[in-house]
Protein backbone atom coordinates (compact mmCIF):
# COMPACT_ATOMS: atom_id res chain seq x y z
CA UNK A 1 0.00 0.00 0.00
CA UNK A 2 1.66 3.31 -0.79
CA UNK A 3 2.09 5.61 2.06
CA UNK A 4 -1.26 7.97 1.17
CA UNK A 5 -3.18 4.86 0.99
CA UNK A 6 -2.23 3.99 4.89
CA UNK A 7 -2.84 7.52 5.87
CA UNK A 8 -5.88 7.23 4.86
CA UNK A 9 -6.77 3.72 5.80
CA UNK A 10 -5.69 5.14 9.86
CA UNK A 11 -7.94 7.82 8.43
CA UNK A 12 -10.81 5.19 7.65
CA UNK A 13 -10.81 3.75 11.14
CA UNK A 14 -11.13 7.10 13.01
CA UNK A 15 -14.02 7.65 10.57
CA UNK A 16 -16.06 4.28 11.39
CA UNK A 17 -15.37 4.95 15.06
CA UNK A 18 -17.24 8.29 14.98
CA UNK A 19 -20.00 6.58 12.46
CA UNK A 20 -20.70 4.10 15.21
CA UNK A 21 -21.07 6.45 17.80
CA UNK A 22 -23.50 8.78 15.67
CA UNK A 23 -25.44 5.90 15.10
CA UNK A 24 -24.81 6.32 11.24
CA UNK A 25 -23.42 2.34 10.78
CA UNK A 26 -26.07 0.25 11.12
CA UNK A 27 -24.51 -2.87 8.84
CA UNK A 28 -20.93 -3.46 9.13
CA UNK A 29 -19.34 -5.75 6.41
CA UNK A 30 -15.78 -6.57 5.44
CA UNK A 31 -13.98 -9.12 2.92
CA UNK A 32 -12.99 -12.48 4.52
CA UNK A 33 -10.07 -14.75 3.00
CA UNK A 34 -11.57 -18.42 2.99
CA UNK A 35 -10.13 -21.53 1.41
CA UNK A 36 -12.65 -20.73 -1.31
CA UNK A 37 -11.97 -17.26 -1.85
CA UNK A 38 -13.06 -14.15 -0.39
CA UNK A 39 -16.48 -13.86 1.22
CA UNK A 40 -17.89 -10.41 1.36
CA UNK A 41 -19.79 -10.78 4.86
CA UNK A 42 -22.36 -8.25 6.47
CA UNK A 43 -23.16 -7.78 10.12
CA UNK A 44 -26.15 -6.17 10.87
CA UNK A 45 -27.87 -4.77 14.33
CA UNK A 46 -29.39 -8.15 15.02
CA UNK A 47 -26.87 -10.58 13.63
CA UNK A 48 -25.08 -12.34 10.24
CA UNK A 49 -27.00 -10.85 6.95
CA UNK A 50 -24.91 -11.93 4.37
CA UNK A 51 -22.35 -13.88 3.42
CA UNK A 52 -21.35 -13.39 -0.42
CA UNK A 53 -18.79 -15.68 -2.56
CA UNK A 54 -16.86 -12.78 -4.00
CA UNK A 55 -14.93 -9.51 -2.76
CA UNK A 56 -17.96 -7.37 -3.98
CA UNK A 57 -21.54 -7.58 -2.16
CA UNK A 58 -24.51 -9.10 -4.38
CA UNK A 59 -27.06 -6.20 -5.51
CA UNK A 60 -29.63 -8.03 -4.87
CA UNK A 61 -28.38 -8.54 -1.22
CA UNK A 62 -27.61 -5.31 -0.64
CA UNK A 63 -30.56 -3.56 -1.96
CA UNK A 64 -32.50 -5.65 0.47
CA UNK A 65 -30.04 -4.75 3.69
CA UNK A 66 -30.62 -1.14 2.90
CA UNK A 67 -34.58 -1.76 2.74
CA UNK A 68 -34.22 -3.48 5.74
CA UNK A 69 -31.65 -1.11 7.39
CA UNK A 70 -31.10 1.97 5.35
CA UNK A 71 -28.32 3.09 3.86
CA UNK A 72 -25.31 2.56 6.70
CA UNK A 73 -23.61 0.17 5.38
CA UNK A 74 -20.11 0.37 6.17
CA UNK A 75 -16.69 -1.30 6.16
CA UNK A 76 -15.92 -2.10 9.74
CA UNK A 77 -13.92 -4.96 10.44
CA UNK A 78 -14.32 -5.18 14.09
CA UNK A 79 -18.11 -6.17 14.15
CA UNK A 80 -17.72 -8.90 11.76
CA UNK A 81 -14.36 -10.40 13.50
CA UNK A 82 -16.29 -12.61 15.63
CA UNK A 83 -17.85 -14.18 12.77
CA UNK A 84 -14.60 -14.24 10.48
CA UNK A 85 -13.09 -15.88 13.60
CA UNK A 86 -16.13 -18.87 13.76
CA UNK A 87 -15.47 -19.60 9.58
CA UNK A 88 -11.62 -20.07 10.22
CA UNK A 89 -12.50 -22.36 12.93
CA UNK A 90 -15.26 -24.26 10.44
CA UNK A 91 -12.22 -24.17 8.06
CA UNK A 92 -9.83 -26.31 10.56
CA UNK A 93 -12.34 -28.73 11.05
CA UNK A 94 -12.41 -27.28 14.90
CA UNK A 95 -15.88 -26.11 14.83
CA UNK A 96 -19.04 -28.11 13.59
CA UNK A 97 -21.72 -25.56 14.54
CA UNK A 98 -21.83 -21.58 14.56
CA UNK A 99 -22.64 -19.43 17.69
CA UNK A 100 -23.54 -16.34 15.66
CA UNK A 101 -26.29 -14.99 15.33
CA UNK A 102 -28.15 -15.28 11.83
CA UNK A 103 -30.98 -12.06 10.77
CA UNK A 104 -33.01 -13.18 8.58
CA UNK A 105 -35.48 -10.92 8.73
CA UNK A 106 -35.30 -8.97 5.16
CA UNK A 107 -36.74 -12.32 4.01
CA UNK A 108 -40.49 -13.37 3.20
CA UNK A 109 -41.88 -15.91 5.77
CA UNK A 110 -41.68 -18.68 3.51
CA UNK A 111 -38.39 -18.25 3.11
CA UNK A 112 -37.20 -17.65 6.63
CA UNK A 113 -39.35 -21.04 6.94
CA UNK A 114 -37.06 -22.89 4.70
CA UNK A 115 -34.09 -21.61 5.87
CA UNK A 116 -34.52 -22.40 9.46
CA UNK A 117 -35.09 -25.84 8.84
CA UNK A 118 -31.88 -25.76 6.68
CA UNK A 119 -29.98 -24.37 9.85
CA UNK A 120 -30.95 -27.56 11.88
CA UNK A 121 -29.37 -29.90 9.18
CA UNK A 122 -26.74 -31.24 11.09
CA UNK A 123 -22.81 -31.12 10.37
CA UNK A 124 -21.64 -33.94 7.70
CA UNK A 125 -25.31 -34.81 7.07
CA UNK A 126 -27.45 -34.52 3.96
CA UNK A 127 -30.99 -34.30 3.31
CA UNK A 128 -33.00 -33.22 0.06
CA UNK A 129 -34.78 -30.09 -1.27
CA UNK A 130 -38.04 -32.25 -0.67
CA UNK A 131 -37.22 -32.86 2.71
CA UNK A 132 -37.01 -29.12 3.29
CA UNK A 133 -40.08 -28.40 1.88
CA UNK A 134 -42.22 -31.48 3.83
CA UNK A 135 -39.69 -29.50 6.92
CA UNK A 136 -41.28 -26.20 6.55
CA UNK A 137 -44.72 -27.46 6.52
CA UNK A 138 -45.57 -28.00 2.33
CA UNK A 139 -44.27 -31.23 0.53
CA UNK A 140 -45.87 -30.04 -2.57
CA UNK A 141 -43.30 -26.74 -2.38
CA UNK A 142 -40.50 -28.37 -2.71
CA UNK A 143 -39.45 -26.04 -6.00
CA UNK A 144 -40.07 -23.31 -4.31
CA UNK A 145 -37.97 -24.56 -1.55
CA UNK A 146 -35.50 -25.10 -3.49
CA UNK A 147 -35.61 -21.39 -4.65
CA UNK A 148 -35.48 -20.24 -0.99
CA UNK A 149 -32.61 -22.45 -0.79
CA UNK A 150 -30.63 -20.94 -3.84
CA UNK A 151 -31.14 -17.43 -2.84
CA UNK A 152 -30.23 -18.08 1.16
CA UNK A 153 -28.18 -14.98 2.47
CA UNK A 154 -26.22 -16.97 4.77
CA UNK A 155 -24.43 -19.86 2.96
CA UNK A 156 -22.09 -22.24 5.35
CA UNK A 157 -23.42 -20.96 8.49
CA UNK A 158 -26.89 -21.73 7.22
CA UNK A 159 -26.05 -24.64 5.31
CA UNK A 160 -27.65 -25.14 2.33
CA UNK A 161 -24.58 -26.92 1.04
CA UNK A 162 -26.12 -29.78 2.65
CA UNK A 163 -29.17 -29.84 1.01
CA UNK A 164 -28.98 -32.39 -2.49
CA UNK A 165 -31.34 -33.64 -5.01
CA UNK A 166 -33.55 -37.04 -4.44
CA UNK A 167 -31.01 -39.14 -6.39
CA UNK A 168 -28.46 -37.94 -4.48
CA UNK A 169 -26.66 -35.80 -7.27
CA UNK A 170 -25.31 -32.17 -5.92
CA UNK A 171 -28.05 -30.28 -7.14
CA UNK A 172 -26.82 -26.69 -7.69
CA UNK A 173 -25.17 -24.21 -5.53
CA UNK A 174 -24.82 -20.03 -5.26
CA UNK A 175 -21.11 -19.98 -4.86
CA UNK A 176 -20.89 -22.63 -7.39
CA UNK A 177 -20.80 -26.73 -7.61
CA UNK A 178 -17.18 -26.80 -6.89
CA UNK A 179 -17.40 -24.77 -3.52
CA UNK A 180 -20.60 -27.62 -2.59
CA UNK A 181 -18.43 -30.43 -3.27
CA UNK A 182 -15.35 -28.60 -0.92
CA UNK A 183 -17.79 -28.24 1.72
CA UNK A 184 -19.41 -31.17 1.50
CA UNK A 185 -15.67 -32.60 1.36
CA UNK A 186 -14.30 -30.91 4.44
CA UNK A 187 -17.17 -32.49 6.37
CA UNK A 188 -17.85 -35.79 4.72
CA UNK A 189 -14.66 -36.64 3.04
CA UNK A 190 -14.42 -37.31 -0.66
CA UNK A 191 -17.31 -37.15 -2.52
CA UNK A 192 -18.34 -40.00 -4.89
CA UNK A 193 -19.02 -39.18 -8.74
CA UNK A 194 -22.37 -38.40 -9.59
CA UNK A 195 -22.74 -37.75 -5.78
CA UNK A 196 -23.74 -40.26 -2.59
CA UNK A 197 -26.40 -42.92 -3.10
CA UNK A 198 -29.90 -41.91 -1.95
CA UNK A 199 -29.38 -44.20 1.12
CA UNK A 200 -26.80 -41.51 2.57
CA UNK A 201 -29.59 -39.09 2.96
CA UNK A 202 -30.97 -38.11 6.55
CA UNK A 203 -34.77 -39.65 6.89
CA UNK A 204 -35.23 -36.25 9.08
CA UNK B 1 -18.45 3.70 -11.60
CA UNK B 2 -22.19 2.40 -10.21
CA UNK B 3 -24.09 4.50 -8.37
CA UNK B 4 -23.71 4.27 -4.50
CA UNK B 5 -26.57 3.11 -2.72
CA UNK B 6 -25.03 2.67 0.36
CA UNK B 7 -21.76 4.55 2.91
CA UNK B 8 -19.83 2.04 2.16
CA UNK B 9 -20.11 2.18 -1.50
CA UNK B 10 -19.72 6.15 -1.32
CA UNK B 11 -16.49 5.95 0.59
CA UNK B 12 -14.76 3.85 -1.30
CA UNK B 13 -15.44 4.98 -4.26
CA UNK B 14 -14.15 8.24 -3.42
CA UNK B 15 -12.35 8.39 -0.24
CA UNK B 16 -9.00 8.74 -1.83
CA UNK B 17 -9.34 11.47 -3.91
CA UNK B 18 -11.10 13.31 -1.89
CA UNK B 19 -8.21 12.95 0.84
CA UNK B 20 -5.52 13.66 -1.65
CA UNK B 21 -8.06 16.47 -2.47
CA UNK B 22 -7.84 17.59 1.12
CA UNK B 23 -4.40 17.43 1.31
CA UNK B 24 -3.49 19.55 -1.65
CA UNK B 25 -5.95 21.92 0.34
CA UNK B 26 -4.37 21.97 3.45
CA UNK B 27 -0.72 20.52 2.64
CA UNK B 28 -0.74 18.85 6.03
CA UNK B 29 -2.03 15.37 6.94
CA UNK B 30 -3.99 16.38 10.36
CA UNK B 31 -5.72 19.19 8.81
CA UNK B 32 -6.13 16.63 5.86
CA UNK B 33 -7.92 14.20 8.25
CA UNK B 34 -9.88 16.43 9.64
CA UNK B 35 -11.87 17.37 6.43
CA UNK B 36 -11.78 14.32 5.40
CA UNK B 37 -13.76 13.11 8.38
CA UNK B 38 -15.78 15.84 8.83
CA UNK B 39 -16.78 15.72 4.39
CA UNK B 40 -17.95 12.13 5.06
CA UNK B 41 -20.09 12.56 8.00
CA UNK B 42 -21.58 15.79 6.88
CA UNK B 43 -22.44 13.66 3.61
CA UNK B 44 -23.72 10.82 5.31
CA UNK B 45 -25.96 12.55 7.94
CA UNK B 46 -27.30 14.72 4.57
CA UNK B 47 -27.88 11.38 2.60
CA UNK B 48 -28.72 10.79 0.19
CA UNK B 49 -26.87 12.84 -2.78
CA UNK B 50 -29.06 15.36 -3.85
CA UNK B 51 -29.07 13.95 -7.53
CA UNK B 52 -27.82 10.51 -8.72
CA UNK B 53 -24.77 10.68 -10.71
CA UNK B 54 -23.39 13.98 -9.01
CA UNK B 55 -22.15 11.95 -5.84
CA UNK B 56 -18.93 13.55 -6.80
CA UNK B 57 -19.31 16.78 -7.39
CA UNK B 58 -21.17 16.59 -3.92
CA UNK B 59 -18.49 15.11 -2.18
CA UNK B 60 -15.72 18.05 -3.55
CA UNK B 61 -18.69 20.52 -2.66
CA UNK B 62 -18.90 19.31 0.88
CA UNK B 63 -14.86 19.13 1.27
CA UNK B 64 -14.27 22.45 -0.17
CA UNK B 65 -16.47 23.82 2.53
CA UNK B 66 -14.93 22.08 5.32
CA UNK B 67 -11.78 23.29 4.02
CA UNK B 68 -12.83 26.76 4.20
CA UNK B 69 -14.61 26.81 7.55
CA UNK B 70 -11.65 25.13 8.55
CA UNK B 71 -9.10 27.86 7.42
CA UNK B 72 -11.10 30.56 8.97
CA UNK B 73 -10.96 28.83 12.28
CA UNK B 74 -8.21 28.57 12.42
CA UNK B 75 -5.98 30.83 10.68
CA UNK B 76 -2.08 30.15 11.46
CA UNK B 77 1.09 29.41 9.57
CA UNK B 78 0.44 26.81 6.63
CA UNK B 79 2.56 23.73 7.31
CA UNK B 80 3.14 22.17 3.59
CA UNK B 81 5.02 19.40 5.10
CA UNK B 82 2.66 16.34 3.74
CA UNK B 83 1.97 17.78 0.50
CA UNK B 84 4.47 15.10 -1.19
CA UNK B 85 2.04 12.33 -0.21
CA UNK B 86 -0.80 13.98 -2.37
CA UNK B 87 2.19 14.60 -5.49
CA UNK B 88 -0.11 16.01 -8.82
CA UNK B 89 -0.42 12.75 -10.73
CA UNK B 90 -1.12 14.50 -13.97
CA UNK B 91 0.48 16.22 -16.88
CA UNK B 92 1.47 20.12 -16.56
CA UNK B 93 1.06 20.55 -12.76
CA UNK B 94 4.33 19.99 -10.61
CA UNK B 95 4.38 19.79 -6.58
CA UNK B 96 6.21 23.15 -6.82
CA UNK B 97 2.92 24.53 -8.63
CA UNK B 98 0.88 22.87 -6.01
CA UNK B 99 2.87 24.12 -3.17
CA UNK B 100 2.81 27.63 -4.71
CA UNK B 101 -1.05 27.62 -5.35
CA UNK B 102 -1.08 26.51 -1.48
CA UNK B 103 0.88 29.01 -0.23
CA UNK B 104 0.13 32.24 -2.50
CA UNK B 105 -3.90 31.50 -3.16
CA UNK B 106 -6.96 31.89 -0.50
CA UNK B 107 -8.64 28.72 0.23
CA UNK B 108 -11.59 29.30 -2.03
CA UNK B 109 -8.95 30.30 -5.07
CA UNK B 110 -6.85 27.44 -4.21
CA UNK B 111 -10.03 25.29 -4.47
CA UNK B 112 -10.26 26.58 -7.76
CA UNK B 113 -6.82 25.63 -9.08
CA UNK B 114 -6.65 21.92 -7.46
CA UNK B 115 -10.17 21.06 -8.86
CA UNK B 116 -9.62 21.53 -12.20
CA UNK B 117 -5.63 21.44 -12.16
CA UNK B 118 -5.14 18.67 -10.12
CA UNK B 119 -8.35 16.71 -9.25
CA UNK B 120 -9.46 16.97 -12.96
CA UNK B 121 -12.60 17.75 -12.37
CA UNK B 122 -14.74 18.89 -15.30
CA UNK B 123 -16.11 22.68 -15.42
CA UNK B 124 -19.96 21.46 -14.48
CA UNK B 125 -18.52 19.61 -11.82
CA UNK B 126 -15.99 22.55 -10.24
CA UNK B 127 -18.93 24.85 -10.92
CA UNK B 128 -20.94 22.24 -8.14
CA UNK B 129 -18.42 22.03 -5.98
CA UNK B 130 -17.82 25.53 -5.69
CA UNK B 131 -21.74 26.48 -5.65
CA UNK B 132 -21.22 28.78 -8.52
CA UNK B 133 -22.01 29.33 -12.60
CA UNK B 134 -19.76 27.32 -15.09
CA UNK B 135 -18.68 30.46 -16.96
CA UNK B 136 -17.63 31.53 -13.27
CA UNK B 137 -15.57 28.27 -12.40
CA UNK B 138 -13.91 29.34 -15.59
CA UNK B 139 -12.95 32.95 -14.79
CA UNK B 140 -12.17 31.82 -11.13
CA UNK B 141 -10.14 28.94 -12.25
CA UNK B 142 -7.92 31.28 -14.94
CA UNK B 143 -7.95 34.13 -12.12
CA UNK B 144 -6.05 31.29 -9.72
CA UNK B 145 -3.65 30.47 -12.32
CA UNK B 146 -2.40 33.61 -13.01
CA UNK B 147 -1.69 34.20 -9.78
CA UNK B 148 -0.18 30.91 -9.33
CA UNK B 149 1.90 32.12 -12.60
CA UNK B 150 2.92 35.40 -11.06
CA UNK B 151 3.69 33.53 -7.62
CA UNK B 152 6.07 31.10 -9.61
CA UNK B 153 8.10 34.05 -11.55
Amino acid sequence: MSELGVVVAEARERLMQRARREGLETVAYRIVDSPLGPLWIAVGPRGLLNIHYGAEPSPLELRRIVRAYGPGVLPDARRVDPVARELDEYWSGKRHAFDVAVDLSPLTAFQRKVLAVTARVPYGELTTYAKIAHGAGNDRAYRAAAGAIGDNPIPIVVPCHRVVASDGTLGGYAGGLEAKRRLLQLERGAVPPGGWPPAHLSRT
Amino acid sequence: MTHPTTFGELLEQHEREIFAYALRLTGDRDDADDVYQDTFLAAFRAWPPPRRGTERAWLYKIATNKAIDRSRRTKRFLRLGDLPLAAPERDGVSLADLATAVKALPTGQRAAFVLRKVQGLSYAEVSVALECSEDAARSRVAEAMKKVKEAMR
